[in-house]
């Protein structure tokens, strides 16, 4: 086939507007708007792709779009791989409503009262106090040489309220956060300003954790960031193209006990929530692991085609990055363990509570993730408050070791990085107990 | 090709028209090419071009500070009218006025004339790449070449125009032997300095060696860190604790060192923004930038300071100014970090050498105490590696570390913008997966 034609092309367009203010002991350190306009076009040759992000796409009208494509395809040239497309079912969903619209508060209104956060969490004890709003909101245009062509309106808000407690040198953190996809999400959270000052001042006192090999119990938010973390990135379908995930060829394989189901859904009205994926396929709830077993991948046109064995749907851009596949919010199942099931299941162990994030290197099977804070489990009760825990191990083990599925999911949103994109997610998870986990801390 | 001189006019205009809105103001701009093309396996999957444009403008009224930014030049009346509003807002301080201009003594060395970001270079390198990784058992996974060339600028309302101009070229590799992975990169200013062929090596002596990785039992150790995972703690921990700004808010472990013996005596580190990649002669601010010593003789010597941080502080700025911070605003950072200590053969000694951490960023960034993963490591002796490791978690606190250091390698690397040794710590508590 002659190249002077593409044999696809797409562009992807976004404009809008970033809202921040930081708040910092009570000083009012910054707030205002910035504003983004940029686009990718790709364009697939007889090879593979070749793309252009272009910053102030708006000035470029049809002439320097179509020139965007035409030179697209000739930067495809260099391309060795060739890339199909799978067939898929395209479909915009509707945008969950919005409760309050975060544009129409005036950026004053909303400085003093994520203002009233910040002072909530300066309680005699804490040194310092932080709080940040962060909102984007703006509007989406795609369209194909397929035909396809959509428009849709993005709108994220949350804030996060840092507090520091310190005595006789010591010191110790504790963090809030909440973010949505359904509106301003900051009215009446100053009891969020006082739990992470109260947390902080109680972390104080906490012993540093205990290291070794125990049995652990996860809470929700940090099951979620498990389940995303540990299987999630394994599942992604670009990563086992490449060879570097250790599930790659196990579908219709037992890779976790049978009390594990987890699922991606980017229906789901959660801060991960898309209305159709960033090449314009539609989005639908995908089920990774059910009852233990792998039944699906996640994947992009591109990596559907080379792969199979999953579902399109889960290509994500940040601004004008080319789109790879990501989760979007992604969950452990309820099971049916009530808690006082899994501590009496766990016995002696630890309970991990909150996340500081997690990281994993899918081909090795290897993930690490850092717990906020957590408390020992003596003969099945809940004892003393620990600090600085964090878990980590084998994908492959671990997810055979999760022995016990509570009924109490929680989503909890952030975003996720990989290959330098930061897109904005949900994790979730019921409390979990994992029998033989490698938790770390400072003392053996 | 373009650069930020074509857009003089432009900046000429938010300036005049700011004079009239605001004491002083502040336009910063940015412009790069980049070409960019993506392994997918052994062959490119993706060629990618990027054409940025960015434009900050920051204004100051009676000590209100505001900022905005945009990526389109027909808005820019709207970014100079958010970003007084934005000063509205922000409480008052004391503020001495932007920098004036200067001239500057010497020359700094980031920029290759002959570095054209095009395909046809950049396929040339890959081919290289992926030609010197041919050797072994293990595959490649991934991996890239990306070429780029930009341009900045700074102008203010006290003369101060100045433009900078960068290239830039890297390389990187992963590669994969059953479930062992390696991956290294190379990243330079110059593009004759690209070493694709040593890229490709340690990606595959990683993956090949590491494929017959076992577990290891729980036991204290010396660690060496490699640069690569000595550059994540130093990046996550070390460097927020030098910030002026966290030091003067409360949120800082060093706040009360300045002076304090704290660190091993040996240990140095300080920024040189003339020599690096990150070299720049001013900073995000407009101030010249000069040498910082951070810490030396066992203490804590300076914190890092921008021009408002300094003003509000009573403090000198240290021209420590980099364009990370909310709409495109100032905030303290480092420009070309460099870290050293008593030299020593760190790998003569039996230990643990490793090259990465899985979690450094999960690190309690105020106390220093970390949990991570390490990644592709080994153990050391006689200057030879041992049995390499498949899993092991490390926890410990970076300050206690660096005060207690057993000794620094002769070779450095640069990464990022840090250029560091291999750094041998004592006793460190493993927690391994053989019981």
């Amino acid at each position: 086939m002659a190249t002077e034609e593409p044999r696809y092309y797409d562009v992807r367009h976004l404009a809008g507007t970033s809202t921040h203010i930081d708040i910092e002991n009570g000083t009012i350190e910054s707030a205002g708007q910035s504003f983004a306009d940029t686009a990718i076009v790709r364009a697939l040759g007889a090879t593979g792709w070749g793309m252009v992000a272009i910053d102030n796409f708006s000035e470029a009208g049809k002439s320097g779009m179509m020139q965007a494509v035409a030179d697209a395809l000739a930067l495809s040239k260099v391309t060795g791989e060739r890339v199909e497309l799978a067939d898929v079912k395209t479909g915009v969903l509707p945008v969950p409503a919005i409760k309050e619209d975060p544009r129409e508060v005036s950026l004053e209104e909303k400085t003093e009262i994520l203002s009233s956060i910040e002072s909530a969490a300066r309680i005699p004890g804490i040194v310092n106090t932080r709080a940040r709003y962060i909102e984007s909101e703006g509007t989406v245009w795609f369209m194909n040489s397929s035909g396809n062509e959509y428009q849709y309106e993005s709108l994220r808000s949350g804030y996060s309220i840092l507090a520091v407690a310190g005595r006789g040198g010591e010191m110790q953190q504790a963090r809030e956060s909440e973010h949505a996809i359904t509106g301003l999400n900051i009215r009446h959270k100053e009891e969020k300003g006082r739990e992470a000052a109260e947390r902080a001042l109680l972390l104080l006192d906490a012993a540093p954790a205990r290291g070794g090999t125990m049995n652990a119990v996860l809470d929700p938010e940090l099951a979620g960031v498990f389940a995303h973390e540990a299987i999630g990135h394994a599942s992604e379908g670009d990563l086992v193209k490449e060879g570097v995930s250790v599930i790659k060829g196990m579908i219709g394989q037992q890779i976790a006990n049978s009390v594990v189901s987890i699922v991606d859904d980017p229906t789901l009205p959660e801060f991960g929530f898309m209305p159709v994926d960033a090449e314009g396929s539609a989005v639908k709830r995908t089920e990774i692991i059910k009852n233990g077993v792998l039944i699906n991948y996640l994947h992009s046109r591109e990596t559907l085609a080379a792969v199979g064995d999953g579902e399109a749907g889960h290509a994500r851009a940040e601004g004008n990055s080319s789109p790879i596949v990501r989760m979007s919010n992604t969950f452990i199942e309820n099971g049916d363990a009530t808690m006082d099931e899994i501590l009496e299941g766990c016995k002696t162990g630890i309970l991990l509570k909150g996340s500081r994030g997690g990281q994993v290197d899918p081909g090795r099977g290897v993930f690490q993730f850092n717990a906020e804070y957590g408390y020992l489990i003596e003969d099945g009760e809940q004892r003393g408050m620990v600090r600085d825990v964090s878990l980590s191990g084998d994908i492959l083990t671990t997810m055979h070791n999760i022995a016990l599925c509570g009924t109490d999911r929680k989503m909890t949103p952030g975003y996720c990085g990989k290959g330098g994109q930061s897109v904005p997610v949900t994790d979730g998870a019921p409390h979990i107990l994992l029998r033989n986990a490698v938790v770390g801390g400072r003392h053996a | 090709m373009h650069n930020v001189t074509d857009y003089s006019d432009l900046v000429e205009t938010v300036l005049a028209k700011a004079r009239h809105e605001a004491d002083e103001a502040e336009v910063y701009l940015g412009v790069s090419d980049h070409i960019s093309l993506e392994l997918r396996r052994r062959q490119v999957g993706e060629a990618e071009k990027a054409v940025t444009w960015a434009m900050a403008i920051r204004t100051i009224t009676d000590g209100h500070i505001g900022a905005s930014m945009t990526m389109s030049p027909a808005r820019w009346e709207d970014c100079l009218n958010a970003a007084i509003a934005s000063g509205r807002i922000a409480d008052p301080q004391a503020w001495g006025g932007l920098p004036e201009p200067v001239s500057f003594s010497r020359d700094i060395d980031v920029y290759d004339p002959s570095l054209i970001p095009d395909a046809d270079t950049a396929s040339d390198l890959i081919t290289s790449l992926c030609k010197a990784a041919e050797n072994g058992k293990a595959e490649i996974a991934g991996g890239g070449i990306s070429l780029g060339r930009g341009s900045s600028l700074i102008a203010n309302t006290n003369g101060v125009f100045y433009t900078h101009d960068a290239t830039s070229a890297s390389a990187s590799l992963e590669m994969i032997n059953g479930t062992s992975t390696g991956f290294e990169f190379d990243h330079v200013s110059h593009l004759s300095d690209l070493d694709t062929d040593k890229v490709a090596k340690e990606a595959l002596f990683q993956a090949d060696y590491w494929a017959g990785a076992g577990g290891i039992e729980s036991c204290a150790s010396d660690i060496v860190f490699a640069p690569t995972a000595l550059s994540q703690l130093v990046g996550g921990i070390l460097m927020p604790a030098l910030s002026g700004r966290t030091v003067h808010a409360g949120r800082s472990f060093l706040a009360d060192k300045k002076g304090v013996p704290c660190m091993d005596p040996s240990l140095v580190l300080y920024d040189d923004p003339y020599e690096g990649a990150g070299a720049t002669r001013w900073d995000a601010d407009g101030v010249a930038t000069q040498r910082l010593d951070f810490i030396g003789e066992g203490t804590v010597q300076s914190f890092a300071y921008d021009l408002r941080t300094a003003y509000r502080y009573g403090e000198t700025p240290t021209g420590s100014a980099v364009r990370s911070g909310a709409g495109g605003a100032p905030a303290i950072g480092v420009h070309c970090l460099k870290l050293d200590a008593r030299h020593d053969d760190v790998r003569e000694e039996k230990a643990i050498l490793a090259k990465g951490l899985i979690g450094a960023h999960t690190a309690n960034t105020i106390t220093g105490d970390f949990s991570v993963e390490l990644s592709n490591a080994a153990c050391v002796e006689g200057g030879e590696y041992g049995a390499p490791i498949r899993s092991a978690m490390l926890s410990g606190n970076l300050f206690d570390m660096l005060a207690d250091i057993a000794g620094a390698g002769e070779e450095r690397r640069e990464i990022g913008s840090m250029t560091l040794p291999e750094v041998r710590f004592k006793n460190l508590h493993i927690i391994g997966t053989q019981e």
